[in-house]
């Protein structure tokens, strides 16, 4: 047992961080769950991370502003290629989005053969701490995030598919840097499958689900010593069992491309 | 005083003394967590971030690392670039304004030996190099000499109180290290010369100091596959050499050492880039024996 790490304003921060991404990753996690297309977010910050390098190859990503546009340009590019194939090829995208993560991953190798000083740029962008994380660096994507609710929001009554891809893009982009690819898999998916049965306020059941697993996963990080982030995605996933057995929701599983 | 509240007094006593007495140090590596015990004594407790076995380029955020930096009188880190990826994080996290860089409670130890491995140019091609240098300076057992006098330095400067009894740690420390530098000395005679292939660049302070040849690497940029003609290069190379063996840090997966021991009948040497690399090496004077014991393994 270790105390010391009980400490408000070290915990505090990495707190807000994860309610910040749930409060995204939950409703955006839940229509992932429910197109059949759960690898999308590897895929995407991974294409991120490609454009990065190979802005880093061409010597365009001088500064951190320049790196950051580069980034969210290639996931939007992206999101509009899985788009298109989406359309194309209903049938197999969840076949070509892993095609595309792969791919992705392997370009990035090849660049980095040949640029090894662009892999730190590639870790920053694919593998966020949420222990790193101050306030300071949260207020930029509490504003995205409300900007990207707010369309969702919108959006819900119209279908409107090639803007889910859009916000969904520039959400992963950011959460990705903020608490690395595997809590941004763990929230969007682990929440969204514990309340794929239950009809009334499933988004509200599933943020529940996302904040006690982000609490006891970072109280357990600090009691045990051990990495915070690996923690909370045991934490979010063993709490999404005993949530779903405990609530017995019983509705039609919604799955397939309409709604 | 009745005899409750004598044990009382006796159990605060025992509570606060040693969490006030003490010079808190936070070492990135155990070589440094291990040199300040070497000089402090009780006076110091000293923690490491990292462990012998980890590539210390990258580490996992624990909750406890912040609140040690936060607490903490002193920071003993290698510098150069070693911990460029989590230290100015972890620093902005833990808010501690007695070890901010230009602070005495911030001391980095490239900064009191003279580096290998400068580049004379940096550019994007050559890799993940350091500009400052080849930061591995814990594998030259003379080393520790400058470090020390420093470290005793800041310690006097930390616990005025104790300058005293920091000296006295550092002449003590010196003494035993110079005698152990001869008997290593004495020990490697026979490597002097002896050629020897690295899996990745971070010897350059061993081959100096013993004085072996460094003939080729096996993985020339760190954390890229060597390609398929580097490494027909490679086997070419060794071919018509002497070369005595093939050397590996125990924090490293043996395969790329084993695959090229398997081509060329070379004997694998897996040797601790620090405290705690391997079982033997428990301190800063049994990881050299460690070192060099290993090495004598495959003398000529």
């Amino acid at each position: 047992m270790n105390v010391d790490g009980l400490d408000a304003s070290i915990l505090g921060p990495a707190m807000a961080a994860g309610l910040l991404v749930l409060v995204t990753h939950v409703p955006l996690g839940r229509e992932v769950l429910r197109r059949g297309i759960i690898f999308i977010d590897l895929a995407i910050a991974q294409i991120a991370g490609v454009g990065v390098l190979a802005a880093h190859s061409l010597h365009l990503a001088h500064d951190g502003l320049a790196v950051q546009a580069i980034a969210y340009a290639s996931a939007i590019a992206g999101a509009l290629l899985l788009f298109a194939c989406e359309r194309r090829w209903p049938e197999v995208q969840e076949a070509i989005i892993g095609c595309t993560f792969i791919m992705a991953a392997s370009a990035g190798v090849l660049l980095l053969a040949g640029n090894p000083q662009g892999g730190e740029h590639l870790r920053e962008l694919l593998v966020g701490q949420i222990l790193w994380v101050d306030y300071h660096s949260l207020l930029p994507v509490a504003v995205l995030y409300a900007g990207v609710l707010v369309c969702w929001r919108l959006l819900q009554g119209e279908r409107n598919r090639l803007l889910f891809y859009m916000l969904f893009a520039v959400t992963v982009t950011a959460s990705v840097q903020l608490v690395g690819v595997y809590l941004v898999f763990a929230s969007l998916i682990i929440p969204a499958l514990a309340v794929r049965r239950c009809t009334a306020g499933a988004v509200f059941r599933g943020l529940l689900v996302g904040v006690c697993g982000y609490a006891v996963g970072l109280l357990m990080s600090a009691l045990l010593d051990l990495p915070s982030g690996a923690v909370i995605v045991l934490a979010l996933g063993m709490l999404a069992i005993v949530f779903s057995s405990l609530w017995h929701c019983d509705g039609a599983v919604r799955t397939g491309r309409s709604r | 005083m009745n005899n409750f509240t004598r044990t009382i007094t006796l159990l605060l006593a025992f509570v606060a003394l040693p969490a006030t007495a003490e010079v808190r140090v936070f070492a990135c590596e155990p070589e440094w967590a291990a040199l300040a015990g070497e000089i402090g004594g009780d006076l110091v407790s000293a923690d490491s971030a990292t462990t012998g076995l980890q590539d210390v380029h990258h580490i996992d955020a624990r909750p406890s690392l912040i609140a040690r930096l936060r607490q903490a009188d002193l920071l003993v880190c290698t510098g150069a670039g070693l911990e460029a990826g989590w230290l100015p994080v972890l620093l902005r996290r833990a808010n501690n304004a007695r070890v901010q860089p230009g602070k005495p409670g911030y001391m980095e130890a490239t900064t009191y030996v003279g580096m290998l491995g400068r580049p004379e140019r940096v550019d994007r091609s050559a890799g993940d190099i350091h500009a400052q240098g080849n930061p591995h300076i814990q594998l030259d057992a003379r080393n520790f000499l400058a470090v020390a006098d420093e470290l005793a330095d800041r310690l006097a400067q930390i616990d005025p109180a104790n300058a005293a009894q920091y000296r006295a740690g550092l002449a003590d420390f010196r003494q035993r290290w110079q005698a152990a530098l001869d008997g290593w000395s004495r020990d490697t005679a026979s490597l002097q010369g002896m050629p020897i292939v690295v899996h990745h660049d971070a010897w350059v302070y061993l081959v100096d100091w013993l004085q072996l040849q460094q003939l080729a690497t096996l993985e020339p940029l760190p954390g890229v596959p060597p390609s398929s003609s580097h490494l027909s290069r490679l086997l070419q190379q060794l071919e018509g050499s002497d070369a005595a063996a093939i050397i590996h840090s125990s924090y490293q997966s043996p395969r790329a050492a084993n695959w090229l021991a398997e081509r060329t009948s070379l004997p694998v040497v897996e040797l601790p880039a620090t405290i705690g690399g391997t079982p033997a090496a428990t301190d800063l004077f049994s990881l050299f024996d460690d070192i060099t014991a290993r090495l004598g393994t495959v003398a000529p």
